[in-house]
């Protein structure tokens, strides 16, 4: 293709200006991805920190059990629903609920014990992560706990303190043991900070005298990109096959409808982005605009040679949009490549904001204090093709009008 | 526990001796004193079994206790094995709980309060206040006669407007010959039933016959009960201070 | 020749180009605006609501209060304290309270919550967001009454309505457990459940009778200022009267970690969005200023040749920059000025999107998008902008200056 040809020559000759035009729009290809990655990140991380921490995707409970956490409001068939689960693909794991007194040195205080299957429930949660001082729970050791932030400051207990717990077991019985301190939890959430005390399965089981059944049963999708909705819906399905035999229904529902408040924030966020992400189209738009404009309004004069060689006003725009697509193509691929490197850096080390707040949460949510950026395929296409759009657009007046004069005028044209 | 003391009271009123100059209010007033005084000023031994029926577990427990005045009772449970030695101290407004598993004592906290009692239908905070039912009560007698075929007194008892009590009102209904209680009902603000009390079984205890058995309803669970029995009572007998205190928790 | 009239006409003789690259400089201050406006705006707001929810900007409380806030700690002489906060410049108010934990009762259920004691004579819609936020009956009037004002989903598991009993029962300052009635006189939806489900008021002097309190102790002075973002100089002032000295005085920033976090973080967010703004303009007027430089080479050289120094060259884009900025800067000001107008004044609604009870770090948000830019501010805005385009011109500057002559008067 001659055309091409010509246009690549065109633009080795004019080098630096071709360098400066496409360093802009490289950097301005590079902002935008980044950008579109850091804020795909905050979401992402968001739904991570109310997903992973705590929440899982899906949660099932014996009907009513959330309206009124009644010790015997239990889902029997707890183990076999779990592991159809797993069969299915999905991960998921069973916890146990109970209230009682936990009391050290003078100080008690009401608590909500949690029992944790400590092997399935790393697989859902990341709870054993978020260990402040201590260490996470173990099957060895049996009566170490982990207790919440603030319960740890009201009590006035360190790692390795004497804890007493009172309670009512499931038969009615006095429940009352000794613990210890295994490790004490960052800020998660304010129910799990003031009340929260976690414990391995069995030794709430024993505790309490709940031989069997669970409370709640938290799922996670094998597939993370999977519908929410429709994953929801395929659990329902699974747990509606199970409990036909008879027994109490059972409750689905995912996170969203769990916490409405939480999921609709981050979708306004979703909105806000968006909005950003359009200021941020307007602000490169000017700047490819401008770098295209320049690059031929200047050559005008040029062209206008061109044109008294004989060029053909077609022959001229298909040079200029050539050209414009080489420098456009040059400058997306560098543009790419370095959003591309900026935004996978930032994913794996994220961006470190504990030294602005050491802990981030809200609507009772602990979020990460290190941000990190997440890349689709969006956030790195959009840009790319953004920018071919515009250097497109920008360069459409003054090819018609390079094209349109009369070959002197062109020569003169200032 | 509450209960159970009012069951002493109650064990402990002698029958009417001389009231027949006084007026209703007086009277009211006599009557309960007495069984103020009376309850108060000795002391008491007792052995009870306590069945506990609920939806999800039916529980026998048996166990001793002694009282001293209004404000000291302690109890300590005798059966089964698995919470032998457990013992419950109420002194003035406090409760401790021994606990033999962990060999520790720990006072409840405002906020256990309104837990169940050794997972019966009372709460601890009924054993705080059934001391007090006379400063926080205004009883007169509402009925006397004949109902059902007893011939009956009927006192209600209205909470004074400052009493920091849940209820709306207490009728309490005894017989009019002996004065051995009966029924005691409790009403919420609404003046809708919340639970009630029914004292039956008499039977010779201390020397007299009183009704051995108590049994507790709530009202929206009228499947639910718990139920006293008595076995054992002695009253006025030799107890010392030291026993009611958390340092005697321990040693026993 | 006059180095700034010959840099005024150089950048108008491409007027497009200069105007482009003005746009783009007057689109940076525009958006800054917004964002910084509605940042200083919100979080204002927050904080301000944040205060009125029950410590203040400002919390004078008992030494080692704030880590574990049992009330056998409490503060004593309140009021002469009270009164010398009140007097200080910038102070709008003060409050004493008492703030602790209780089981409040009904014949129906009980719920574990937490209590803020106040003297109706000194709480205001304005300094407390519980009274602001009563949507039934009203706050009581006696200080040492029996009045209670107990949020909707607290009064809905109690199961009670205007005029019912409700009995609290604590831990007092001497360990003792200790109950009294109250009965509601008032109901309040903040709209944020938990402070719905668990907050109370209670009449202050009624509390301290209680709590075997003397009548001038409490456990917190709350002050709201006028200025939120005086709160640590306040804290000092405070800190440092004689009658304060045996309390801790913290910031909201200490006494509510949760909403200063997330103001940290949204800050963050917000700062690192315009920092990307920022380079990207920069990078525009880099563009310009060179391209400029670039197509001026041959008469760079002449100018060169007939005897002026490559500092002079430097100096001439560099006034280049300097007025293009500043009409870039103008231009901003100008299209800014009927935006912000609307932001300040009217807003855009997000209601719809939001819901009324939306909220943000345990503070409710005022789901109308609206700005207030701080004098500092708007400084610190055309402050950053002038300097990032005098930097993207440093460089084109330097080339122009080192243009060497006979070559470059060989180009075409």
């Amino acid at each position: 293709m001659r055309i091409l040809t010509l246009a690549s020559r065109n633009v080795s000759r004019n080098w630096q200006r071709s360098l400066v035009t496409m360093l802009a729009m490289a950097f301005a290809c590079l902002i935008m991805i980044f950008f579109a990655s850091l804020m795909e990140g905050m979401i992402q991380g968001s739904e991570r920190s109310v997903v992973s921490m705590n929440m899982g995707d899906i949660q099932i409970h014996a009907q009513g059990y959330r309206d009124d956490p009644d010790l015997y409001t239990r889902i029997d068939s707890a183990d076999e629903l779990v592991t159809r689960l797993q069969q299915q693909g999905y991960m998921a794991s069973s916890r146990i609920y109970g209230y009682g007194l936990l009391a050290a040195n003078m100080a008690s205080s009401g608590v909500h014990l949690r029992g944790i299957d400590l092997k399935q429930e790393m697989t859902v949660t990341e709870l054993y992560q978020h260990v402040g001082y201590g260490q996470w729970l173990v099957e060895d050791d049996s009566n170490g706990v982990v207790l919440g932030k603030k319960l740890a400051a009201t009590l006035g207990v360190d790692l390795g303190d004497e804890l007493v717990f009172v309670g009512q077991s499931a038969d009615g019985y006095m429940a009352n043991d000794l613990f210890r301190v295994r490790g004490i939890l960052k800020s998660v959430s304010d129910g799990i900070d003031r009340m929260g005390m976690f414990m391995p399965m069995p030794t709430l089981r024993q505790l309490l005298v709940i031989p069997e059944g669970a409370h709640e049963i938290v799922v996670i999708r094998g597939d993370r990109t999977a519908d929410l909705v429709a994953e929801t819906a395929k659990v329902g399905g699974l747990v509606e096959g199970l409990i036909e035999e008879g027994a109490a229904g059972l409750e689905v529902k995912n996170w969203k409808q769990l916490m409405p408040v939480i999921a609709r924030m981050i979708e306004t966020a979703d909105v806000q982005i968006m909005i950003m992400l359009v200021i941020f189209y307007i602000a490169v738009a000017t700047v490819v605009l401008n770098a295209m404009l320049m690059n031929v309004f200047e050559r005008i004069h040029e062209f206008g040679i061109m044109k008294a060689l004989g060029v053909s006003p077609w022959q001229l725009l298909a040079l200029v949009f050539a050209e414009t697509f080489i420098l456009t193509f040059i400058a997306a691929s560098v543009g790419l490549a370095g959003g591309w490197w900026v935004s996978d850096y930032y994913r794996i080390h994220g961006i470190d904001l504990s030294s602005m707040a050491s802990s981030i949460s809200y609507g009772g949510i602990a979020f990460d204090p290190l941000w990190y950026a997440a890349i689709t395929t969006e956030a790195l296409a959009y840009p790319v093709i953004f920018l071919f759009v515009i250097a497109a657009l920008a360069v459409i007046y003054p090819a018609v009008k390079a094209a349109l004069l009369s070959p002197v005028k062109a020569i003169y044209y200032r | 526990m509450r209960t159970l003391c009012f069951l002493l009271a109650i064990f402990l009123f002698l029958p009417a001796v001389t009231a027949e100059a006084l007026s209703d209010k007086e009277r009211t007033t006599h009557i309960l004193n007495r069984v103020d005084d009376l309850w108060r000023g000795d002391s008491s031994y007792a052995v009870v079994t306590m069945r506990v029926k609920t939806e999800h577990y039916t529980r026998t427990m048996r166990m001793e206790g002694w009282s001293k005045g209004k404000e000291k009772t302690l109890f300590r449970v005798l059966e089964p094995l698995r919470e032998k030695g457990a013992m419950t101290l109420k002194s003035e407004n406090h409760i401790y709980s021994y606990l033999p598993k962990t060999d520790r004592t720990i006072r409840l906290t405002s906020g256990m309060m309104m837990g169940s009692w050794m997972g019966s239908h009372l709460t601890n905070d009924d054993l705080v206040k059934e001391a007090r039912l006379e400063e926080d009560y205004e009883a007169s007698i509402s009925f006397e006669g004949v109902r059902d075929g007893l011939d009956i007194i009927e006192f209600t008892l209205t909470p004074k407007p400052d009493a920091p009590v849940v209820w709306g009102k207490l009728l309490l209904t005894i017989l009019a010959d002996g004065y051995a209680p009966l029924l005691e009902r409790y009403f919420d603000e609404d003046m809708a039933l919340a639970r009630t009390f029914t004292f039956t079984d008499m039977k010779l205890l201390s020397g007299k016959m009183r009704p051995a058995l108590l049994r507790v309803v709530p009202a929206d669970k009228p499947d639910e009960y718990t139920e006293f029995i008595y076995e054992q009572l002695e009253l006025n007998i030799e107890v010392s201070d030291a026993m009611f205190t958390k340092a005697s928790l321990k040693r026993r | 020749m006059n180095l700034n009239k010959l840099a005024w006409r150089n950048i108008w003789r491409r007027k497009r180009r200069t105007l482009i690259t003005a746009f783009s400089i007057g689109f940076g201050v525009m958006l800054a605006v917004t964002f910084t406006g509605s940042g200083d705006y919100t979080y204002t707001n927050m904080i301000d609501t944040g205060a009125s929810m029950g410590m203040g900007h400002v919390t004078v409380e008992p030494v080692g209060y704030h880590l574990k806030p049992t009330l056998d700690k409490r503060l004593h002489g309140v009021e002469m304290l009270r009164e010398k906060i009140v007097a200080l410049e910038g102070v709008s108010d003060a409050t004493v309270r008492i703030t602790g934990q209780a089981m409040f009762a009904s014949a129906r259920k009980s719920v574990g919550g937490a209590f803020i004691a106040v003297d109706p004579a000194f709480e205001s819609e304005e300094n407390n967001l519980l009274i602001r936020s009563i949507v039934e009956g009203s706050v009581f009037s006696d200080r040492a009454g029996r009045g209670i004002v107990i949020g909707s989903r607290l009064a809905k598991k109690l199961q009670v309505k205007i005029g019912k009993k409700v009995v609290y029962t604590t831990t007092d300052a001497e360990g003792e457990i200790v109950s009294n009635i109250a009965r509601v006189t008032g109901i309040f939806t903040t709209g944020e459940n938990t402070i719905d489900g668990i907050m109370a008021l209670l009449p202050i002097a009624s509390v301290q009778k209680t709590l075997s309190y003397a009548p001038d102790e409490a456990t917190v002075i709350a002050v709201v200022i006028k200025d939120q973002r005086h709160a640590e100089g306040m804290r000092d002032k405070v800190a440092a009267l004689p009658e304060a000295e045996a309390a801790d005085v913290l910031t909201w920033k200490e006494s509510q970690p949760d909403l200063a976090a997330v103001i940290a973080f949204d800050k963050a967010g917000n700062y690192i969005s315009q920092l990307l703004v920022g380079l990207l303009i920069a990078v525009g007027i880099l563009n310009t200023m060179l391209m400029s430089v670039l197509e001026r080479t041959r008469e760079f050289g002449v100018m060169m040749a007939v005897g002026m120094s490559p500092k002079v060259l430097f100096k001439l884009v560099m006034v280049e920059s300097f007025w293009l900025s500043i009409v870039g800067l103008i231009l901003g000001i100008i299209i800014t000025t009927p935006w912000y107008y609307f932001l300040y004044n009217y807003g855009i609604d997000f209601s719809g999107a939001f819901g009324t009870d939306f909220s943000y770090g345990g503070v409710l948000v005022d789901p109308v998008f609206k700005a207030r830019l701080f004098k500092e501010s708007m400084m610190a805005i055309l402050g950053t902008l002038f300097m990032l385009a005098l930097l993207a011109g440093l460089y084109p500057a330097w080339r122009a200056g080192r243009v060497p002559p006979v070559e470059s008067l060989k180009t075409i």
